[in-house]
């Protein structure tokens, strides 16, 4: 959709004006039209058949009917589902602590000069630019219940006695997706953080230090407040991430011993696919949107505080 | 920012640092170590004596043959790249020109539709691939990469839109003034000037779209079923994970050059990838 | 979107030297000659056998002949056995995929919706070789309709080492479970454990913890088919049983093994005994060189089999059944059809029977005479694999129900449970209910 060249030699005021408003609004249409049409039908329209589909008791090869709440209530008493939804949380809310911690620890030691520091940075973003499903399988490999190397050198070490059953023991895998999933997302917290860090002028830290302020009060009341918005935007996307997390765990697990490690997106799929509960799976995928739209909201408020303080 | 004495920078920045590093790069080690072990090498249980496994002395190539002769590892990798090159440039496209429209045109809605668009990155896969299975299969495009091309970008989209939102944002308007006012049309402005000087800007979003397409597994696992149509992610989980005994260096072989287009490409733009994704967040 | 119809009928006809030209090069092209589309090409997802040796055998001989013969072209595809179901789902619910998929168990009343009736080709087979067995029949047929082609049984049987169960005194295998128990125990404080998997895994943890269930006397519903059965004493003490036998005589491990650990850990010498099917001993005999015993010896020599101990209600096994499903939206029905009668002849279908080495035993009663059985004294326990077992399900049908828990391993888990520290009822009481859910919907 060609927009006619405006006339520059207009003079009246309010044509021009209203000519651009036109113009601006026919533009924007033009250019969000592709968006909006790849987006309304391969997420829109698959989001309302999904709800529709959550709410019906279709099986693979079988449309099924209506039944209203009914799939919702079989997931709400099934034990393994409420397992999922605690594990998620649990899963989600470690990993960010830890990645926000060591992600800002990891910041802070590059955010000085060094020789190699461009090197070093480069490096550091590997665990999360390779596909997760790989670096996933050479953990899964370090985790072997026989094979494990991590058990051979705490052995040779003196640390260890009897094997340490990573992915066997439900408190141990759940431990073992946490330190892989931290492990992918640190890199991606320290990279953004320390951009964060880099945009805090020097001065301000050493204006502090003279005043004789020690080094934690001058993270505490210099650094963090200034890096408060990188960090929360960062969390924000994290979080989403994890909470809707499923290649990690399917390859690391399947979901568990035992389900200790099964979270929406893989017991949505267990079902759906596995079983092929299509109308279940999709009550449980739906069940996620709730809590994530909610803890979204939560940050973006708290983001908008941050950002007008 | 340490100050103070040469011990304490080791201390406290530059052992923390090297095993930082150390964590974070050992699993490729692994991977590699692993790729060229031969198979009497791996299999030794991890108590066993005698069992170094961080090096060899008998290299092999049998892991990668293997891959190559017994699976469609090639075609695999040939599949992947031109999914994720085909979906990085429709998601470019129509980032940089959603991202163009929400950030320098005032119009009614641009901050609800913003939003909209950040919504649909909430909308989770697990929710949407059953539908979208069906959508796939009244287009036909069931087993085909297309079924990918068109799905990705329902992720990369938002993504792309932020990014691109950003740099244009930080592009000064008097730069278009000055266009228009010597006579070009919006439409003009925006493609002769500003596009071009949001470049770097473009390329970060190409090379985050790029490696995150490379990522993407579950949309791949429902619509792809033939062995010829497999993206590498998928191929490497349900192709090697064979009912024979031994697989793990095989297997460490798949990941180890799955891994390496995306590791290569974005060795020739880290710099794009770091600002892009500093940018998306501080933005 | 005509381009696109092309580009799938090309992808559906040629495979093989078109594969690597068609697939991409196909779709970037603008039409190729329609000459190509003409050959019928069937598309068979199976399993990733795990006696490679059949695969071979397939890919090389088997399938090459059936090409030549039939005037078809066939698409062997192999998969890991966990993945044949989200394959069968994802094929169903986009309206494409393989010809003819591979089911186990009672997978077939799950997709019965979505597969063609194989009535005709069955009875005609079970009329040629003497009848199906009852297990076979049960599985693959609800009394209407033949939902797949029954193919063979996966026997399962314990596989151990003799010179170990020896050292502790155990010259033959323990008859019953509280022997085992004691053996397990003895093995565990040697080194060599007892090693059974208990994670979620299509073969090795139903075949083993459904028969022991059953020799216990627990049952997963009431022969009406609608009672749910499972909450009696006879399956807590089983649960009870387990809990210690994990404990004492285990590798403890084997809650997150899959199909292949066990096969690996056996291999490595680092267990003693684990049910299972014949593929750890054609591994051995495979490579005679690679596994040894510390004595030096082959390993192959010290491996035995035995079926599972009896408990107070007898002795049961549970084994997979694998058939073949022709899937409704395919277009190749005939071609398929044509297909599976010419690899279910005795001479052709022979061939394959010997390459598995009695790995597999065929689902009619005339293989039974057969000389693989006699070749090789270890694999004598498995020639009656499929006449004795007995299918998920019990005491009802094994039907859709029986498969959905049997897919979400609700009885596996159970143990798994106990077995990790919540208590026997309390264990037992969640299977229950996980059972009411699914038998009263």
């Amino acid at each position: 959709m060609v927009v006619t060249a405006l006339d520059a030699a207009e003079i009246k005021r309010p044509r021009p004006r209203l000519r651009k408003l036109e113009d601006e609004r026919w533009l924007a249409l033009a250019l969000l039209v592709p968006t909006a049409v790849l987006l309304g039908l391969f997420i829109a329209y698959p989001f309302f058949e999904g709800v529709l589909l959550s709410f019906s008791s279709a099986r693979v090869g079988d449309p099924g009917h209506f039944v209203g709440f009914a799939n919702f209530e079989k997931i709400w008493n099934d034990s393994i589902f409420r397992t999922a939804v605690w594990n998620t949380f649990w899963y989600t809310g470690v990993t960010t602590v830890f990645k926000l911690g060591l992600g800002l620890w990891l910041a802070m030691l590059l955010n000085r000069h060094f020789k190699g520091k461009a090197l070093v940075r480069a490096f550091i973003l590997l665990p999360f630019i390779i596909p997760t499903v790989l670096s996933t399988f050479a953990w899964k490999w370090m985790f072997d219940p026989t094979f494990s190397v991590i058990n051979w050198t705490l052995f040779n070490l003196g640390l260890i006695t009897t094997r340490i059953n990573w992915l066997g023991d439900p408190d141990l895998a759940m431990t073992s997706i946490i330190v892989v999933n931290v492990w992918r997302g640190v890199p991606f917290f320290a990279i953004s953080l320390l951009a964060g860090l880099q945009t805090i002028s020097p001065e301000l830290n050493e204006a502090a230090a003279i005043d004789g302020a020690r080094p934690w009060n001058r993270f505490w009341y210099v650094t963090w407040p200034l890096l408060l918005p990188v960090t929360m935007v960062v969390m924000l996307f994290s979080v989403i991430q994890t909470f809707a997390d499923f290649q990690l765990v399917y390859v690391m697990t399947g979901g568990g011993p035992a389900n200790a490690t099964q979270l929406f997106a893989t017991y949505a799929y267990q079902i759906g696919i596995n079983t092929g509960l299509l109308a279940e799976g999709a009550a449980v995928s739906l069940a996620m949107f709730p809590f994530l739209f909610l803890i979204v909201v939560v940050q973006l408020i708290y983001i908008r505080r941050v950002e007008t303080r | 920012m340490i100050e103070g004495a040469a011990w304490r920078r080791w201390v406290f920045s530059n052992i923390p640092l090297i095993l930082f590093v150390f964590v974070l790069l050992f699993p490729f080690y692994w991977m590699i170590i692993t790729t060229f072990r031969p198979d009497g090498e791996l299999y030794r249980p991890w108590n066993a004596v005698n069992n170094m496994p961080f090096w060899t002395n008998k290299p092999t190539l049998e892991h990668i043959t293997y891959l190559f002769e017994e699976t469609n590892f090639g075609r695999w990798m040939l599949n992947t790249m031109f999914i994720a090159l085909v979906s990085t440039m429709i998601s470019l496209f129509c980032g940089v020109l959603a991202g163009y429209a929400l950030a320098r045109l005032n119009f009614r809605y641009a901050g609800m539709l913003g939003t909209l668009i950040f919504i649909t990155y909430l909308v989770p896969q697990t929710l949407l691939f059953i539908p979208l299975a069906e959508i796939i299969r009244n287009f036909r495009l069931g087993d085909t990469p297309w079924s990918l091309i068109l799905t990705y970008p329902t992720f990369l989209i938002p993504f792309c839109t932020w990014l691109m939102m950003g740099y244009f944002k930080a592009i000064p308007k008097e730069l278009e003034e000055c266009a228009r006012i010597d006579g070009a049309s919006r439409w003009k402005a925006m493609l002769y000037i500003i596009i071009p000087v949001a470049v770097p800007g473009i390329l970060s979003s190409g090379i985050i779209a790029f490696t995150l397409s490379w990522n993407e597994f579950i949309y791949a696992l429902v619509f792809l079923s033939s062995p010829d149509e497999k993206t590498v992610a998928v191929g490497v989980t349900s192709e090697l994970i064979r009912g024979d005994v031994f697989f793990w260096g095989s297997l460490m072989a798949g990941a180890l050059l799955g891994s390496i287009p995306v590791a290569i490409v974005y060795s020739f733009f880290v710099e794009h990838y770091v600002s892009g994704l500093t940018g998306s967040v501080k933005g | 979107m005509s381009r696109i119809n092309r580009r799938k009928a090309l992808k559906l006809a040629g495979t093989g030297a078109l594969a690597t030209a068609g697939g991409m090069a196909g779709i970037l092209a603008t039409g190729r000659s329609p000459a190509f589309a003409q050959q019928k090409t069937v598309h068979w997802l199976r399993w990733v056998d795990f006696v490679p040796a059949s695969d071979t055998l397939l890919r090389k001989e088997l399938l090459p002949q059936a090409e030549k013969e039939l005037g078809i072209k066939i698409n062997l595809e192999t998969v890991n056995g966990n993945d044949l179901q989200p394959r069968a789902t994802a094929a169903i619910q986009s309206g494409s995929g393989p010809d003819l998929i591979q089911a186990f168990n009672n997978y077939t009343y799950i997709y019965a919706n979505s597969v063609v009736d194989l009535s005709d080709l069955a009875e005609d087979l079970a009329k040629r070789e003497g009848g199906f067995y009852k297990y076979a029949r049960s599985i693959c047929s609800d009394g209407k309709m033949f939902m797949s082609m029954p193919w063979a049984v996966i026997g399962a049987m314990i596989a151990y080492r003799k010179s170990w169960l020896d050292e502790v005194g155990a010259t033959s295998f323990p008859k019953t479970w509280v022997e085992y128990h004691d053996v397990a125990k003895k093995l565990k404080a040697k080194g060599h454990p007892v090693g059974q998997t208990l994670g979620h895994t299509f073969g090795d943890a139903p075949t083993f913890t459904y028969p022991y269930l059953w020799s216990w006397g627990g049952k997963e519903v009431e022969a009406d088919g609608k009672t749910v059965a499972i909450n009696s004493k006879e399956t807590i003490d089983s649960v009870k049983f387990m809990q210690a036998f994990w404990k004492d005589g285990c590798d403890e491990g084997g809650l997150a093994w899959d199909d292949t650990n066990n096969n690996r850990a056996f291999l490595s010498q680092t267990i003693a005994a684990t049910l299972n099917g014949a593929s750890i001993y054609i591994e051995t005999l495979r490579k005679p060189d690679q596994y040894q015993t510390d004595k030096g010896t082959p390993m192959n020599k010290d491996i035995q089999h035995s079926p599972l101990p009896s408990g107070p209600a007898g002795q049961f096994g549970m084994h997979l059944l694998q058939s073949d499903m022709l899937m409704k939206y395919s277009k190749n029905q005939d071609a398929a059809k044509d297909f599976l009668k010419w690899i279910h002849t005795e001479k052709n279908f022979e061939k394959w029977f010997i390459s598995q080495k009695g790995f597999a035993t065929p689902c009619t009663a005339k293989w039974e005479e057969h000389k693989v059985w006699t070749d090789d004294p270890v694999m004598a326990p498995f020639k009656v694999a499929a006449k004795l077992g007995q299918a998920p399900g019990f005491a009802g049908q094994p039907n859709v129900k029986a498969a959905e828990a049997l897919s979400k391993y609700i009885i596996t888990d159970m143990y798994a449970k106990a077995v990790q520290g919540m208590p026997a009822e309390e264990a037992v009481k969640w299977a229950e209910g996980e059972l009411k859910k699914i038998y009263s919907a």
